[in-house]
């Protein structure tokens, strides 16, 4: 009963439809600089999406994509590949690119702590900026292989956090808001001045350097010239690989299971048996984590981290990427960090506005349509399996 | 003389000035299935948080097949083999019928990190386990909701919304059931389905000893070996149920309420 | 440490404080009826700043001989109001809206509104961007005593802060409008079967709270000497801080973590050997710590789940 009656393309066929028609769209609207041909774009892109939602299509959409779930993940490795072929010299759209990966990481982090157990954070942004700056002290200060700074930053971002687990693990709503959003501003002021960490300018970072690979350069097979932002793109895409497995595998199994029994209803689930601190304590550690991972990596990427990069601001734009694509929905979080991030840097005519516009943008949806682009549907525990 | 399952004495819980249980004595039997009855704020529901271990006594003991269980928490209660369900209704109306379920089964769940993310075939075992055992309890009180397993809870009527309480309750075989008012929400007809549906589901978990809280004395009538009727968190009355209907103490507790 | 300069110390923390105060207090009565945080709040006491000023350069245009007592009197009232009609509209728009929403929504559309606001003023406001003067309209007097500089612009503010904090008080205490807030605050539904109008109150409750912020607003602008379009971010996580290191929807409560954030920032200032820059660090170290300790606030709300 997978399909519909009248299913008359096959499932995988639209899915590999839809990749191309993806990557071809993204192609040109990262490649456009006119600022009107980009207007043009991102209406074509609202018209289709809306169409989408009240045609036919829409649920045979959803069927092909479920049914073929293992062909959606490898389609879109696909997609991000054809783009960094398509933009291999071009360090800017590369390096937006690499951005949106790395951000996805963070929000699939705070999708595990805030989509799945309903642990509050406020501070992920400062999370990402302890594994930032912990791969620039790790670099500069020893003589360690570069990678691992990537799971040591993560490490870092967890043990920093686990002091907050006191104070998250006792108060609750807007109470343990407050204690990560007082962690936030704590952390923005203390990076400011401490001048061991370079105080409000910044400390430079030293790029990735794997088994002679070095990533601070540009990359020059045979003739062809590409740019240093290509071998960031790909670790990211790595990381982000690993990440969303992951993330998916806890989602789709018992851990998945009591996370949600936690958010939902603490004292019904300890009822039966659900051990609630315990739950939250690896839900924040998770999430924290892969802040930290994507930080450290981020931070190599950018080459030059300063406290500005991390602040409370920064926190926001995270979780309302997340309450955008619809919280506890993986691949809502994935549709959601690319608009949030290419938009304003696309459309440099609200540059001076987005954060105006942003946050109206933002305010009105949470008013409005509260479960996001993409709502979370309950769980399956296998690809592909019926609901 | 039967064995006896849970056995609570002196048992007090005071919320500030107000003493919701009052040095209550209260035993249940292996097997039977006890009725709680009193009038509105008489305590019952707190009786049942404090054995559940939502709430702490404030003094008094309850020990549960010969253990000491006062003051432990929830998590620990259900996994020395004590389920509820709620007066209000507290499933998770967000996610599905199987999730619901599984959420009462935690005992047998693997929950390590290792086996469910890496392992994946461990985890399957369970699951297809887990789906049986919920297929198997869902058959006997709705066989439709089998296929919908995957179905949010939200979308249900009261009635299987009580069915799934009852299901997360019973599916990891517990010794002692907590029913809070499983009527409550529900018309006469239903509540005699849901009733017997209940009592036919003793098969199901052998030797199942259930305490029920009710306000509809029929269904008392139908289906209590015994009861203990509460007013103001005391013990006002025990015995079976011609006796507590007859009695003159309880009829005054109830006056102006209407007993049928 | 000589005497003078600690009493330096303890009078600029009571300033401080008394100024966190007026913040905390709109936080904890918003709570109180709605259940909310109104994040916001910080930059709603900026615009009350930015309002004033604004009134300051119409006033200044239109009867240039003005003294300026009346003009402050003219900055404060205009500013309240505008400030309270804000308030209002905020609650109507936006509060309102998300009753039925989870708080965390309502958090998060509540900051989102502080960055308009914020951003507002400094896209749209002349030359917002930049820190603007405030003009020193109270009188410079002050007495010396042994190295400690007693200013009596500091002590006015303070007294009108303390008055206007009494007369909140007073006002929910003892007022037949104070019973209806309490009534709301205290049960919703119970209120409307008594028959209070809750969106008016809701409305009327917000009114109050965003005027007490406006002229925090002003006293910030008068006692640095200069307003600033980022400065709301950090005044709404401290007035936030207070209210629930006092307990969230107790007005003691908020007055008292008010004085006690002051109190950590200049305990930081002079006591840090090291530098005197991680007050704000320590001080928000604290309050993380006092959470850990007392997860309901300092005067906590005794309630306890019902199942
Ligand atoms: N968490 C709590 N805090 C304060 N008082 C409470 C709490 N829980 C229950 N009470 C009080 O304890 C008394 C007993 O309540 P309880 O819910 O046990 O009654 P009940 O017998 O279940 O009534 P009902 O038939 O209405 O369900 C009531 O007066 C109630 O107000
Ligand atoms: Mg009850």
């Amino acid at each position: 009963m997978n399909q519909p009656r009248d299913f008359v393309i096959p499932g995988p066929v639209f899915c590999i439809g839809l990749a191309v028609f993806a990557a071809i769209y993204l192609a040109l609207f990262l490649s456009s600089e006119s600022q009107a041909a980009i207007l043009v774009y991102m209406a074509a892109g609202g018209m289709v999406l809306l169409l989408n939602n009240m045609s036919e299509l829409k649920p045979r959409l959803s069927e092909a994509i479920k049914g073929n779930e293992r062909l959606c993940n490898r389609l879109a490795v696909a997609v991000v590949l054809a783009l960094t072929a398509a933009f291999h010299a071009d360090h800017y759209t590369l390096f937006l690119i690499g951005t949106i990966l790395l951000y996805i990481v963070v929000v699939l982090g705070l999708n595990v702590q805030l989509g799945f157990t309903g642990v509050i954070n406020f501070s992920c942004a400062s999370f990402f900026g302890i594994g930032g700056y912990t791969s620039a002290m790790l670099l500069s200060k020893t003589s360690l292989p570069p990678l691992l700074a990537l799971p040591l930053g993560g490490v870092c971002a967890a043990v920093v956090g686990s002091i907050l687990l006191l104070p998250v693990l006792r108060t609750s709503g807007h109470y343990a808001a407050l204690v990560t959003m007082a962690f936030a501003l704590l952390f923005r002021i203390f990076l400011e001045v401490n001048d061991a960490l370079g105080g409000p300018q910044g400390v430079p970072v030293r790029s990735m350097s794997l088994a002679g690979w070095d990533f601070g350069s540009d990359l020059v097979i045979g003739d062809l010239q590409m740019s240093f932002y290509v071998s960031y793109v790909l670790l990211g895409l790595v990381l982000l690989c690993l990440a969303f497995s992951f993330v998916r595998r806890i989602e789709r199994s018992w851990i998945g299971l009591s996370l949600d029994a936690v958010r939902v209803d603490e004292t019904a689930s300890a009822c039966f048996g659900v051990d609630v601190a315990r739950w939250k304590i690896t839900a924040f550690t998770i999430g924290n984590f892969l802040s930290g991972v994507a930080g450290a990596l981020y931070a190599m990427m950018l080459a030059y981290i300063s406290p500005a990069n991390f602040t409370f601001g920064d926190s926001l734009i995270f979780l309302s990427i997340l309450l955008l694509g619809g919280v506890g929905n993986s691949w809502g979080v994935v549709m959601a960090t690319a608009v949030v991030v290419l938009v304003p840097e696309k459309f440099q005519v609200i540059q001076e506005y987005r954060y105006l516009i942003y946050s109206a943008l933002v305010l009105l949806m949470i008013v409005f349509r509260p479960h996001g682009i993409l709502p979370r549907k309950t769980r399956i525990y296998r690809p592909g399996e019926a609901a | 003389m039967s064995e006896r399952i849970l056995d609570c004495t002196a048992l007090t819980k005071r919320f500030g000035g107000l003493a919701a249980l009052n040095a209550l004595d209260i035993h249940v039997d292996r097997g039977e299935v006890l009725g709680l009855v009193g009038p509105n704020g008489s305590g019952k529901t707190t009786f049942f948080n404090v054995i559940t271990g939502i709430y702490r006594p404030t003094s008094g003991v309850v020990t549960f097949q010969g253990r000491d269980i006062s003051g432990l928490p929830p998590q620990r209660v259900y996994h020395s083999g004590i389920a509820r369900t709620f007066q209000r209704s507290r499933l998770c109306l967000e996610l599905s019928i199987f999730d619901n379920i599984m959420i009462g089964n935690h005992k047998r769940l693997d929950l390590g990190l290792w086996n469910n993310i890496f392992r994946r075939s461990r985890f399957e075992a369970q699951y297809e386990e887990g789906m049986e055992r919920a297929a198997r309890l869902l058959s006997a009180l709705n066989p439709d909701l089998v296929a919908r397993m995957f179905r949010p809870v939200g979308d249900l009527p009261m009635i299987d919304r009580r069915r799934i309480e009852i299901c997360r309750a019973l599916v990891g075989r517990p010794s002692l059931l907590l029913l809070d008012e499983p009527s409550a929400g529900m018309t006469h007809d239903e509540t005699r389905q849901l009733m017997d549906e209940i009592l036919n589901m003793g098969s199901y978990s052998d030797g199942l000893t259930i305490v029920l809280i009710e306000h509809e004395m029929n269904v008392i009538r139908r289906v209590t070996d015994r009861c203990v009727v509460l007013n103001f968190g005391q013990k006002l009355f025990e015995g079976v149920y011609d006796d507590v209907v007859a009695n003159p103490v309880v009829q005054e507790a109830y006056l102006g309420k209407d007993v049928e | 440490m000589d005497v003078g300069f600690f009493a330096q110390f303890v009078i600029n923390g009571l300033m401080l404080g008394m100024m966190y105060a007026l913040v905390a207090v709109g936080f904890t009565l918003f709570f109180g009826v709605l259940d909310v945080i109104v994040f916001s709040h910080g930059d709603v006491v900026m615009v009350g700043g930015f309002t004033g000023l604004s009134m300051y350069f119409w006033l200044e245009r239109m009867y240039p001989h003005l003294s300026p007592g009346p003009k402050l009197l003219c900055m404060a009232l205009v500013s309240m109001t505008v400030i309270a009609l804000l308030g209002a509209a905020v609650a109507r728009s936006v509060i309102l809206r998300l009753r039925a929403a989870p708080s965390l929504n309502t958090l998060l559309a509540t900051m989102m509104l502080g960055t308009v606001l914020r951003e507002s003023i400094r896209l749209f406001y002349p030359d917002g961007a930049n820190p603007k003067p405030f003009p020193a309209l109270l009188p410079k007097w002050s007495v010396e005593y042994s190295g400690l500089t007693l200013r009596l612009d500091n002590l006015i503010l303070f007294c009108i802060g303390a008055l206007l904090i009494v007369s909140v008080h007073l006002l929910i205490n003892r007022t037949r409008l104070g019973l209806a807030i309490r009534a709301v605050a205290q049960d919703e539904e119970t209120a409307r079967i008594m028959g209070v109008n809750f969106t008016l109150i809701v409305l009327v409750t917000f009114a109050i709270g965003s005027a007490v912020a406006a002229f925090a607003g002003l006293m910030n602008g008068l006692y640095y000497n200069e307003i600033n379009f980022s400065m709301g971010l950090l005044l709404g996580a401290i007035g936030f801080s207070a209210a629930v290191i006092g307990g969230l929807g107790n007005i003691y409560g908020a007055i008292l973590g008010g004085f006690i954030f002051a109190f950590l920032q200049t305990i930081g200032a002079v006591a840090l050997p090291f530098a005197s820059a991680y007050k704000d660090v320590f001080a928000f170290a604290v309050i993380i710590a006092l959470m850990a300790w007392r997860p309901t606030g300092l005067i906590a709300e005794k309630t306890s789940e019902r199942v």
